[in-house]
Protein backbone atom coordinates (compact mmCIF):
# COMPACT_ATOMS: atom_id res chain seq x y z
CA UNK A 1 0.00 0.00 0.00
CA UNK A 2 2.93 2.65 1.10
CA UNK A 3 4.23 1.94 -2.46
CA UNK A 4 1.09 2.50 -4.65
CA UNK A 5 0.72 5.75 -2.37
CA UNK A 6 4.08 6.92 -3.34
CA UNK A 7 3.33 5.90 -7.09
CA UNK A 8 0.25 7.49 -6.87
CA UNK A 9 1.93 11.00 -5.12
CA UNK A 10 4.47 10.91 -8.06
CA UNK A 11 2.14 10.36 -10.69
CA UNK A 12 0.08 13.53 -9.75
CA UNK A 13 3.09 15.53 -8.77
CA UNK A 14 4.57 14.94 -12.43
CA UNK A 15 0.86 15.66 -13.87
CA UNK A 16 0.73 19.07 -12.65
CA UNK A 17 3.83 19.69 -13.65
CA UNK A 18 3.25 18.45 -17.30
CA UNK A 19 1.02 21.13 -19.16
CA UNK A 20 0.07 18.99 -22.01
CA UNK A 21 -1.62 16.33 -19.62
CA UNK A 22 -3.45 19.27 -17.56
CA UNK A 23 -4.66 20.80 -20.89
CA UNK A 24 -6.12 17.22 -21.46
CA UNK A 25 -8.05 17.40 -17.98
CA UNK A 26 -8.94 20.63 -17.78
CA UNK A 27 -10.18 22.02 -21.39
CA UNK A 28 -12.30 19.67 -22.38
CA UNK A 29 -14.71 19.42 -19.21
CA UNK A 30 -14.69 23.18 -19.23
CA UNK A 31 -15.22 23.38 -23.04
CA UNK A 32 -18.11 21.22 -23.01
CA UNK A 33 -19.43 22.86 -19.45
CA UNK A 34 -19.23 26.19 -21.30
CA UNK A 35 -20.89 24.51 -24.02
CA UNK A 36 -23.92 23.14 -22.23
CA UNK A 37 -24.18 26.49 -20.65
CA UNK A 38 -24.38 28.58 -23.53
CA UNK A 39 -27.02 26.32 -25.09
CA UNK A 40 -29.43 26.78 -22.15
CA UNK A 41 -29.17 30.37 -22.17
CA UNK A 42 -30.15 30.45 -25.36
CA UNK A 43 -32.74 28.34 -24.91
CA UNK A 44 -33.93 29.86 -21.59
CA UNK A 45 -34.60 33.24 -24.12
CA UNK A 46 -36.88 31.56 -25.47
CA UNK A 47 -40.00 30.39 -23.01
CA UNK A 48 -39.60 26.61 -23.67
CA UNK A 49 -39.63 24.26 -20.57
CA UNK A 50 -39.98 21.22 -22.96
CA UNK A 51 -36.99 22.16 -24.93
CA UNK A 52 -34.97 23.17 -22.05
CA UNK A 53 -35.48 19.67 -20.23
CA UNK A 54 -34.19 18.10 -23.46
CA UNK A 55 -31.02 20.42 -23.72
CA UNK A 56 -30.53 19.44 -20.20
CA UNK A 57 -30.22 15.87 -20.49
CA UNK A 58 -28.02 16.30 -24.01
CA UNK A 59 -25.87 18.29 -21.47
CA UNK A 60 -26.13 15.30 -18.75
CA UNK A 61 -24.74 12.99 -21.46
CA UNK A 62 -21.19 14.98 -21.59
CA UNK A 63 -20.96 13.63 -17.79
CA UNK A 64 -20.81 10.46 -18.98
CA UNK A 65 -18.07 11.25 -21.83
CA UNK A 66 -16.19 12.85 -19.16
CA UNK A 67 -14.80 9.30 -17.08
CA UNK A 68 -14.23 7.83 -20.50
CA UNK A 69 -12.00 10.41 -21.73
CA UNK A 70 -10.23 12.19 -19.05
CA UNK A 71 -8.55 9.22 -17.80
CA UNK A 72 -6.64 8.21 -21.18
CA UNK A 73 -4.27 11.73 -21.17
CA UNK A 74 -2.91 10.98 -17.79
CA UNK A 75 -2.92 6.89 -18.46
CA UNK A 76 -0.95 7.18 -21.75
CA UNK A 77 1.09 9.73 -20.30
CA UNK A 78 1.83 7.54 -17.59
CA UNK A 79 3.52 4.99 -18.90
CA UNK A 80 4.48 6.35 -22.63
CA UNK A 81 6.54 9.56 -20.05
CA UNK A 82 8.09 6.99 -17.89
CA UNK A 83 9.48 5.30 -21.42
CA UNK A 84 10.55 8.45 -22.59
CA UNK A 85 11.88 9.60 -19.83
CA UNK A 86 14.00 6.32 -19.83
CA UNK A 87 12.54 5.81 -15.88
CA UNK A 88 10.72 2.69 -16.66
CA UNK A 89 13.74 0.52 -16.21
CA UNK A 90 15.15 2.26 -12.80
CA UNK A 91 11.42 2.43 -11.77
CA UNK A 92 11.16 -1.39 -12.33
CA UNK A 93 14.24 -2.48 -10.85
CA UNK A 94 12.65 -2.09 -7.68
CA UNK A 95 10.37 -4.18 -4.69
CA UNK A 96 7.47 -2.46 -6.51
CA UNK A 97 5.59 -5.49 -7.81
CA UNK A 98 3.79 -5.80 -11.25
CA UNK A 99 0.08 -5.20 -9.58
CA UNK A 100 1.11 -2.27 -7.36
CA UNK A 101 3.03 -0.76 -10.38
CA UNK A 102 -0.84 -1.63 -12.52
CA UNK A 103 -2.29 -0.22 -9.42
CA UNK A 104 -0.37 2.74 -8.49
CA UNK A 105 -1.35 3.91 -12.64
CA UNK A 106 -4.59 3.49 -13.16
CA UNK A 107 -5.31 5.09 -9.80
CA UNK A 108 -3.67 7.90 -10.63
CA UNK A 109 -5.81 8.35 -13.71
CA UNK A 110 -9.35 7.27 -12.33
CA UNK A 111 -9.31 9.15 -9.30
CA UNK A 112 -8.47 12.70 -11.17
CA UNK A 113 -10.79 11.97 -13.95
CA UNK A 114 -13.74 11.12 -11.71
CA UNK A 115 -12.97 14.50 -9.20
CA UNK A 116 -13.00 16.43 -12.28
CA UNK A 117 -15.95 14.55 -13.68
CA UNK A 118 -18.19 15.33 -10.80
CA UNK A 119 -16.84 18.80 -10.46
CA UNK A 120 -17.29 19.81 -13.90
CA UNK A 121 -20.69 18.42 -12.65
CA UNK A 122 -21.38 20.49 -9.94
CA UNK A 123 -19.82 23.50 -12.13
CA UNK A 124 -22.72 22.84 -14.48
CA UNK A 125 -25.40 22.91 -12.18
CA UNK A 126 -24.23 25.83 -10.58
CA UNK A 127 -24.02 27.51 -13.81
CA UNK A 128 -27.20 26.49 -15.14
CA UNK A 129 -28.99 27.57 -11.46
CA UNK A 130 -27.08 31.18 -12.32
CA UNK A 131 -27.43 31.62 -15.69
CA UNK A 132 -30.92 30.02 -16.46
CA UNK A 133 -32.43 30.67 -13.68
CA UNK A 134 -33.09 27.17 -11.83
CA UNK A 135 -32.24 23.96 -12.82
CA UNK A 136 -34.55 21.35 -14.74
CA UNK A 137 -35.68 18.63 -12.48
CA UNK A 138 -37.84 17.14 -14.32
CA UNK A 139 -34.87 16.11 -16.16
CA UNK A 140 -32.38 15.91 -13.46
CA UNK A 141 -34.38 12.70 -12.61
CA UNK A 142 -32.69 9.98 -10.28
CA UNK A 143 -31.69 7.42 -13.07
CA UNK A 144 -29.81 10.15 -14.76
CA UNK A 145 -28.20 11.15 -11.00
CA UNK A 146 -27.02 7.13 -11.07
CA UNK A 147 -25.91 7.50 -14.19
CA UNK A 148 -23.14 9.83 -13.47
CA UNK A 149 -22.26 8.93 -9.86
CA UNK A 150 -22.37 4.82 -10.59
CA UNK A 151 -21.43 4.79 -13.85
CA UNK A 152 -18.62 6.79 -14.33
CA UNK A 153 -16.28 5.09 -12.25
CA UNK A 154 -17.24 2.06 -14.17
CA UNK A 155 -16.40 4.02 -17.36
CA UNK A 156 -13.21 5.35 -16.14
CA UNK A 157 -11.76 2.09 -14.96
CA UNK A 158 -12.87 0.62 -18.03
CA UNK A 159 -10.74 3.41 -20.19
CA UNK A 160 -7.70 3.29 -18.31
CA UNK A 161 -7.93 -0.68 -18.54
CA UNK A 162 -8.02 -0.71 -22.20
CA UNK A 163 -5.11 1.88 -22.31
CA UNK A 164 -3.00 0.33 -19.87
CA UNK A 165 -3.35 -2.97 -21.89
CA UNK A 166 -2.35 -1.12 -24.86
CA UNK A 167 0.43 1.32 -23.72
CA UNK A 168 1.94 -2.09 -22.07
CA UNK A 169 1.69 -3.82 -25.24
CA UNK A 170 2.34 -1.33 -27.90
CA UNK A 171 5.74 -0.91 -29.21
CA UNK A 172 5.49 2.93 -29.43
CA UNK A 173 4.17 5.88 -28.64
CA UNK A 174 1.84 6.80 -31.44
CA UNK A 175 0.20 3.62 -31.46
CA UNK A 176 -0.29 3.78 -28.30
CA UNK A 177 -1.99 7.20 -28.31
CA UNK A 178 -3.92 6.46 -31.26
CA UNK A 179 -5.32 3.28 -30.19
CA UNK A 180 -6.36 3.89 -26.63
CA UNK A 181 -9.34 5.92 -28.41
CA UNK A 182 -10.69 2.96 -28.64
CA UNK A 183 -11.14 2.99 -24.67
CA UNK A 184 -14.51 5.27 -25.07
CA UNK A 185 -16.35 2.97 -27.22
CA UNK A 186 -18.58 2.02 -23.53
CA UNK A 187 -19.21 5.35 -23.04
CA UNK A 188 -20.06 6.56 -26.75
CA UNK A 189 -22.61 3.58 -27.42
CA UNK A 190 -25.08 4.42 -24.82
CA UNK A 191 -24.81 7.62 -25.44
CA UNK A 192 -25.87 7.45 -28.86
CA UNK A 193 -28.84 5.09 -27.97
CA UNK A 194 -29.58 8.21 -25.72
CA UNK A 195 -29.48 10.81 -27.89
CA UNK A 196 -31.38 9.11 -30.29
CA UNK A 197 -33.99 8.96 -27.65
CA UNK A 198 -34.97 5.46 -28.50
CA UNK A 199 -35.52 4.88 -25.14
CA UNK A 200 -35.63 6.79 -21.78
CA UNK A 201 -33.24 7.11 -19.16
CA UNK A 202 -34.53 4.50 -16.67
CA UNK A 203 -33.09 2.61 -13.60
CA UNK A 204 -33.45 -0.43 -15.23
CA UNK A 205 -31.12 0.86 -18.38
CA UNK A 206 -28.34 2.36 -16.42
CA UNK A 207 -28.56 -0.80 -13.86
CA UNK A 208 -27.82 -2.90 -17.32
CA UNK A 209 -25.32 -0.40 -18.57
CA UNK A 210 -23.68 -0.62 -15.53
CA UNK A 211 -23.77 -4.65 -15.16
CA UNK A 212 -22.38 -4.53 -18.96
CA UNK A 213 -19.76 -2.32 -17.75
CA UNK A 214 -18.99 -3.85 -14.67
CA UNK A 215 -18.73 -7.70 -16.70
CA UNK A 216 -16.29 -5.68 -19.08
CA UNK A 217 -14.11 -4.30 -16.64
CA UNK A 218 -13.63 -6.87 -15.07
CA UNK A 219 -12.63 -8.91 -18.03
CA UNK A 220 -10.31 -5.95 -19.59
CA UNK A 221 -8.98 -5.53 -15.58
CA UNK A 222 -8.04 -9.29 -15.42
CA UNK A 223 -6.42 -8.78 -18.85
CA UNK A 224 -4.78 -5.82 -18.16
CA UNK A 225 -3.41 -7.87 -14.62
CA UNK A 226 -2.12 -10.26 -16.70
CA UNK A 227 -0.20 -8.89 -19.17
CA UNK A 228 0.77 -5.29 -17.75
CA UNK A 229 4.43 -7.68 -17.18
CA UNK A 230 7.45 -5.80 -16.51
CA UNK A 231 9.28 -8.00 -18.67
CA UNK A 232 6.93 -7.08 -21.80
CA UNK A 233 7.15 -3.64 -20.92
CA UNK A 234 10.69 -3.46 -20.75
CA UNK A 235 11.50 -5.12 -23.77
CA UNK A 236 8.68 -4.53 -26.06
CA UNK A 237 9.21 -0.98 -25.73
CA UNK A 238 11.51 0.58 -28.26
CA UNK B 1 27.24 -12.50 -4.23
CA UNK B 2 26.39 -13.53 -7.44
CA UNK B 3 26.58 -16.92 -8.99
CA UNK B 4 24.90 -17.56 -12.36
CA UNK B 5 25.11 -21.05 -13.89
CA UNK B 6 24.38 -21.94 -17.64
CA UNK B 7 22.33 -18.29 -17.40
CA UNK B 8 20.92 -18.34 -20.80
CA UNK B 9 18.75 -16.11 -22.92
CA UNK B 10 16.34 -15.88 -25.84
CA UNK B 11 14.51 -13.42 -27.54
CA UNK B 12 12.81 -15.59 -30.42
CA UNK B 13 14.94 -16.81 -32.47
CA UNK B 14 18.08 -14.26 -31.61
CA UNK B 15 20.30 -16.13 -28.57
CA UNK B 16 21.31 -12.59 -26.18
CA UNK B 17 23.12 -14.44 -23.44
CA UNK B 18 24.65 -18.06 -23.94
CA UNK B 19 25.34 -20.27 -20.73
CA UNK B 20 27.08 -18.00 -18.58
CA UNK B 21 29.23 -18.77 -15.64
CA UNK B 22 30.23 -17.06 -12.81
CA UNK B 23 30.78 -15.82 -9.34
CA UNK B 24 31.38 -12.41 -8.37
CA UNK B 25 32.36 -11.87 -4.81
CA UNK B 26 31.70 -10.34 -1.95
CA UNK B 27 33.45 -6.53 -1.97
CA UNK B 28 34.35 -7.04 -5.60
CA UNK B 29 34.66 -4.62 -8.18
CA UNK B 30 33.82 -7.01 -11.35
CA UNK B 31 34.01 -5.43 -14.69
CA UNK B 32 31.83 -6.87 -17.68
CA UNK B 33 33.17 -5.84 -20.90
CA UNK B 34 31.83 -6.43 -24.16
CA UNK B 35 30.93 -4.52 -27.32
CA UNK B 36 27.47 -2.80 -28.10
CA UNK B 37 24.85 -5.96 -28.34
CA UNK B 38 26.71 -8.13 -26.82
CA UNK B 39 23.34 -9.13 -24.30
CA UNK B 40 25.18 -7.13 -21.08
CA UNK B 41 22.06 -5.46 -20.57
CA UNK B 42 20.32 -8.41 -20.95
CA UNK B 43 22.80 -9.75 -18.38
CA UNK B 44 22.03 -7.49 -15.95
CA UNK B 45 18.18 -7.47 -16.76
CA UNK B 46 18.23 -10.78 -15.76
CA UNK B 47 20.40 -10.77 -12.82
CA UNK B 48 18.83 -7.59 -11.36
CA UNK B 49 15.32 -9.56 -11.65
CA UNK B 50 13.98 -7.16 -14.17
CA UNK B 51 13.61 -10.24 -16.65
CA UNK B 52 13.43 -14.00 -16.87
CA UNK B 53 16.47 -16.26 -18.25
CA UNK B 54 14.92 -18.61 -21.02
CA UNK B 55 17.10 -21.04 -19.25
CA UNK B 56 19.93 -21.31 -16.11
CA UNK B 57 19.87 -20.21 -13.03
CA UNK B 58 21.41 -17.27 -10.90
CA UNK B 59 21.82 -16.44 -7.19
CA UNK B 60 22.14 -12.92 -6.62
CA UNK B 61 22.55 -11.58 -2.75
CA UNK B 62 21.41 -14.91 -1.65
CA UNK B 63 18.21 -15.38 -3.45
CA UNK B 64 17.84 -17.31 -5.79
CA UNK B 65 16.26 -15.95 -9.70
CA UNK B 66 12.88 -16.65 -9.85
CA UNK B 67 11.96 -17.37 -6.15
CA UNK B 68 11.62 -13.99 -4.82
CA UNK B 69 12.55 -11.16 -7.46
CA UNK B 70 11.04 -8.87 -5.16
CA UNK B 71 13.98 -9.29 -2.62
CA UNK B 72 16.70 -9.66 -5.07
CA UNK B 73 15.21 -5.97 -6.00
CA UNK B 74 15.45 -5.07 -2.45
CA UNK B 75 18.99 -5.85 -2.03
CA UNK B 76 20.32 -4.44 -5.45
CA UNK B 77 20.82 -1.36 -6.68
CA UNK B 78 20.28 -0.69 -10.61
CA UNK B 79 22.34 2.66 -12.51
CA UNK B 80 21.01 2.17 -16.20
CA UNK B 81 22.37 3.33 -19.18
CA UNK B 82 20.38 6.59 -19.25
CA UNK B 83 20.13 8.39 -15.61
CA UNK B 84 16.44 8.00 -16.11
CA UNK B 85 15.13 10.86 -13.94
CA UNK B 86 11.97 12.20 -13.60
CA UNK B 87 12.58 15.57 -15.21
CA UNK B 88 10.12 17.52 -14.01
CA UNK B 89 10.35 16.57 -10.56
CA UNK B 90 13.17 18.20 -8.18
CA UNK B 91 16.48 16.35 -7.26
CA UNK B 92 15.14 16.02 -3.72
CA UNK B 93 11.19 14.55 -5.18
CA UNK B 94 13.38 11.96 -7.32
CA UNK B 95 14.78 10.35 -4.24
CA UNK B 96 12.18 10.69 -2.15
CA UNK B 97 10.08 8.88 -4.46
CA UNK B 98 12.64 6.31 -4.35
CA UNK B 99 13.35 5.91 -0.93
CA UNK B 100 9.59 5.56 -0.51
CA UNK B 101 9.60 2.41 -3.46
CA UNK B 102 12.50 0.99 -1.18
CA UNK B 103 10.39 1.09 1.93
CA UNK B 104 12.53 3.01 3.59
CA UNK B 105 11.29 4.92 6.99
CA UNK B 106 12.11 8.28 6.62
CA UNK B 107 12.63 8.99 2.68
CA UNK B 108 12.86 12.28 3.21
CA UNK B 109 16.07 12.18 5.54
CA UNK B 110 17.34 9.34 3.24
CA UNK B 111 16.87 11.95 0.23
CA UNK B 112 18.88 14.45 2.13
CA UNK B 113 21.92 12.38 3.36
CA UNK B 114 22.46 11.23 0.04
CA UNK B 115 22.01 14.43 -1.63
CA UNK B 116 24.71 15.99 0.67
CA UNK B 117 27.07 12.81 0.12
CA UNK B 118 27.22 14.10 -3.77
CA UNK B 119 27.24 17.37 -3.73
CA UNK B 120 23.34 18.20 -4.60
CA UNK B 121 21.78 19.43 -1.38
CA UNK B 122 21.97 23.22 -3.05
CA UNK B 123 20.14 21.96 -6.19
CA UNK B 124 17.88 19.98 -4.51
CA UNK B 125 14.96 21.84 -5.29
CA UNK B 126 16.01 22.02 -9.26
CA UNK B 127 13.79 19.78 -11.84
CA UNK B 128 16.25 16.97 -12.54
CA UNK B 129 15.91 18.07 -15.73
CA UNK B 130 17.43 21.45 -15.75
CA UNK B 131 20.49 20.04 -13.65
CA UNK B 132 23.87 19.34 -15.83
CA UNK B 133 24.66 15.83 -17.10
CA UNK B 134 27.26 15.00 -14.04
CA UNK B 135 24.81 15.98 -11.77
CA UNK B 136 21.79 14.21 -13.29
CA UNK B 137 24.28 11.04 -13.14
CA UNK B 138 25.33 11.70 -9.79
CA UNK B 139 21.34 12.14 -9.05
CA UNK B 140 20.99 8.27 -10.93
CA UNK B 141 23.51 6.88 -8.75
CA UNK B 142 22.33 8.31 -5.43
CA UNK B 143 18.95 6.83 -6.63
CA UNK B 144 20.82 3.20 -6.97
CA UNK B 145 22.50 3.70 -4.01
CA UNK B 146 20.05 5.10 -1.33
CA UNK B 147 18.78 1.88 0.34
CA UNK B 148 22.12 0.55 0.95
CA UNK B 149 22.06 -2.35 -1.42
CA UNK B 150 24.19 -5.22 -1.44
CA UNK B 151 24.83 -5.82 -4.74
CA UNK B 152 25.31 -2.56 -7.21
CA UNK B 153 25.01 -2.61 -11.22
CA UNK B 154 26.31 -0.02 -12.66
CA UNK B 155 25.71 0.52 -16.47
CA UNK B 156 28.52 3.21 -18.21
CA UNK B 157 28.63 4.96 -15.09
CA UNK B 158 31.14 7.76 -16.43
CA UNK B 159 29.81 7.52 -20.15
CA UNK B 160 29.59 10.94 -21.42
CA UNK B 161 30.58 13.06 -18.21
CA UNK B 162 33.68 15.35 -18.40
CA UNK B 163 37.18 14.11 -16.75
CA UNK B 164 36.28 15.99 -13.48
CA UNK B 165 32.75 14.43 -12.90
CA UNK B 166 34.08 10.71 -14.15
CA UNK B 167 36.91 11.03 -11.87
CA UNK B 168 34.33 11.78 -9.30
CA UNK B 169 32.48 8.47 -9.73
CA UNK B 170 35.30 6.73 -10.16
CA UNK B 171 36.15 7.92 -6.63
CA UNK B 172 32.85 6.74 -5.11
CA UNK B 173 33.12 3.59 -7.06
CA UNK B 174 36.02 3.07 -4.75
CA UNK B 175 34.48 4.29 -2.07
CA UNK B 176 31.40 1.75 -1.93
CA UNK B 177 34.81 -1.49 -2.74
CA UNK B 178 36.19 -0.06 0.54
CA UNK B 179 32.75 -0.69 1.75
CA UNK B 180 31.87 -3.97 0.75
CA UNK B 181 29.84 -3.37 -1.61
CA UNK B 182 29.78 -5.93 -4.61
CA UNK B 183 29.58 -3.73 -7.75
CA UNK B 184 29.12 -5.34 -11.36
CA UNK B 185 30.35 -2.58 -13.94
CA UNK B 186 29.56 -2.65 -17.34
CA UNK B 187 31.82 -0.33 -19.19
CA UNK B 188 33.03 0.28 -22.68
CA UNK B 189 35.82 2.70 -20.47
CA UNK B 190 38.44 -0.09 -20.49
CA UNK B 191 41.46 2.23 -18.45
CA UNK B 192 38.59 2.56 -16.12
CA UNK B 193 38.23 -0.83 -16.05
CA UNK B 194 42.03 -1.99 -15.74
CA UNK B 195 42.07 0.73 -13.02
CA UNK B 196 38.56 -0.29 -11.21
CA UNK B 197 37.99 -4.01 -11.30
CA UNK B 198 39.28 -6.74 -9.63
CA UNK B 199 38.88 -8.92 -12.20
CA UNK B 200 36.92 -8.42 -15.66
CA UNK B 201 34.37 -10.69 -17.83
CA UNK B 202 35.02 -10.22 -21.56
CA UNK B 203 31.80 -11.37 -23.36
CA UNK B 204 29.91 -11.22 -26.51
CA UNK B 205 26.88 -13.84 -26.30
CA UNK B 206 28.69 -15.87 -24.38
CA UNK B 207 31.92 -15.50 -21.71
CA UNK B 208 35.33 -15.02 -23.80
CA UNK B 209 37.22 -14.59 -20.94
CA UNK B 210 37.42 -13.75 -17.04
CA UNK B 211 40.23 -13.28 -14.58
CA UNK B 212 42.44 -10.42 -12.82
CA UNK B 213 43.39 -8.13 -15.72
CA UNK B 214 46.74 -8.28 -14.92
CA UNK B 215 46.84 -12.48 -14.88
CA UNK B 216 45.21 -12.29 -17.69
CA UNK B 217 47.51 -9.95 -19.56
CA UNK B 218 50.07 -12.14 -18.40
CA UNK B 219 48.55 -15.48 -19.34
CA UNK B 220 48.07 -14.21 -23.29
CA UNK B 221 51.32 -11.85 -23.34
CA UNK B 222 53.94 -13.28 -20.93
CA UNK B 223 55.33 -10.80 -18.79
CA UNK B 224 57.88 -8.37 -20.65
CA UNK B 225 60.42 -6.09 -19.78
CA UNK B 226 61.70 -3.34 -22.11
CA UNK B 227 65.19 -1.71 -22.18
CA UNK B 228 66.14 1.45 -23.90
CA UNK B 229 69.77 1.28 -25.05
CA UNK B 230 71.51 4.32 -25.84
CA UNK B 231 72.97 3.24 -28.84
CA UNK B 232 71.84 -0.07 -31.10
CA UNK B 233 74.44 -2.82 -30.51
CA UNK B 234 73.43 -5.52 -33.19
CA UNK B 235 73.71 -9.27 -31.90
CA UNK B 236 73.09 -8.62 -28.01
CA UNK B 237 69.92 -10.58 -27.35
CA UNK B 238 71.81 -14.00 -28.01
CA UNK B 239 75.17 -12.52 -26.37
CA UNK B 240 72.90 -12.47 -23.14
CA UNK B 241 72.67 -15.93 -22.61
CA UNK B 242 70.79 -16.11 -19.40
CA UNK B 243 68.81 -18.78 -18.71
CA UNK B 244 65.39 -17.18 -17.25
CA UNK B 245 64.55 -15.21 -20.39
CA UNK B 246 61.57 -16.74 -22.48
CA UNK B 247 62.28 -14.74 -25.69
CA UNK B 248 63.62 -11.48 -26.74
CA UNK B 249 63.39 -8.98 -29.60
CA UNK B 250 65.51 -6.25 -30.72
CA UNK B 251 64.41 -3.45 -32.79
CA UNK B 252 66.44 0.16 -32.78
CA UNK B 253 68.21 0.17 -29.78
CA UNK B 254 64.94 -1.05 -28.19
CA UNK B 255 64.68 -4.87 -26.51
CA UNK B 256 61.75 -6.37 -25.53
CA UNK B 257 62.63 -9.56 -22.70
CA UNK B 258 60.03 -11.86 -22.16
CA UNK B 259 60.83 -12.93 -18.27
CA UNK B 260 58.30 -15.59 -15.48
CA UNK B 261 59.27 -12.69 -13.04
CA UNK B 262 60.53 -9.46 -14.01
CA UNK B 263 60.40 -7.79 -10.55
CA UNK B 264 62.90 -10.77 -9.64
CA UNK B 265 64.93 -11.30 -12.80
CA UNK B 266 64.95 -7.65 -14.02
CA UNK B 267 68.16 -7.04 -11.84
CA UNK B 268 70.13 -9.93 -13.96
CA UNK B 269 69.38 -8.82 -17.11
CA UNK B 270 70.49 -5.20 -16.74
CA UNK B 271 74.23 -6.70 -14.69
CA UNK B 272 74.66 -8.40 -18.14
CA UNK B 273 73.70 -5.92 -20.42
CA UNK B 274 76.38 -3.85 -18.73
CA UNK B 275 78.50 -6.12 -18.59
CA UNK B 276 78.44 -6.98 -22.46
CA UNK B 277 78.61 -3.17 -22.65
CA UNK B 278 75.38 -1.88 -22.85
CA UNK B 279 74.43 1.71 -22.02
CA UNK B 280 71.57 1.59 -20.67
CA UNK B 281 68.68 4.85 -21.09
CA UNK B 282 65.45 3.23 -19.25
CA UNK B 283 64.33 -0.33 -17.84
CA UNK B 284 60.91 -0.45 -17.65
CA UNK B 285 58.04 -3.21 -17.38
CA UNK B 286 55.83 -3.34 -20.38
CA UNK B 287 52.25 -3.46 -19.63
CA UNK B 288 49.66 -4.01 -22.81
CA UNK B 289 47.11 -2.02 -22.40
CA UNK B 290 43.45 -3.83 -21.94
CA UNK B 291 41.89 -2.17 -24.80
CA UNK B 292 45.18 -4.18 -26.60
CA UNK B 293 44.13 -7.14 -25.32
CA UNK B 294 40.21 -6.79 -25.61
CA UNK B 295 40.60 -6.23 -29.26
CA UNK B 296 42.54 -9.07 -29.68
CA UNK B 297 40.45 -11.20 -28.11
CA UNK B 298 37.48 -10.02 -29.25
CA UNK B 299 38.64 -9.98 -33.04
CA UNK B 300 39.55 -13.97 -32.55
CA UNK B 301 35.89 -14.07 -31.35
CA UNK B 302 34.38 -12.60 -34.45
CA UNK B 303 36.73 -14.69 -36.35
CA UNK B 304 35.13 -17.99 -34.80
CA UNK B 305 31.69 -17.03 -34.82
Amino acid sequence: MRRISALLRKEWRESLRNKMVLFGVAVLPLLLVGMAIYMMKTEAGLDDPVGEAVLFNTSLMYFLLLPAVIPLAIAVYSIVGEKEQSTLEPLLATPLTDIELFLGKALASVIPALLVNWASFGLFLIATLVVVGGIPLTALTPPWLAAIFGLSPLLALFSVGVTMVISSRASDARAAYQFSSFAILPAIIPLIVYSTRRTLVSVGLVALQGGILAVACAAILFFAVRVFRREQILTRWK
Amino acid sequence: MITARGLTRRFGQRMAVEGLDLDVAKGEVFGFLGPNGAGKTTTVRMLAALIAPTSGEATVAGVRLGTDNQAIRSKVGVLTEAPGLYKRLSAFDNLVFFARLQGERDPRAVAEKYLRLFGLWERRGDAAGSLSKGMRQKLAIARALLHEPQVIFLDEPTAGLDPEAARSVRELIEALRSRDRTIFLCTHNLAEADRLCDRIALFKTRLVTLGQPEALREARYGRRTLVRLARPMPGIGQALELPFIRSIESKDGELVVSLKDPAAENPSLVRRLVELGAEIQSVEELRVPLEEMYLDLMEGEDETD
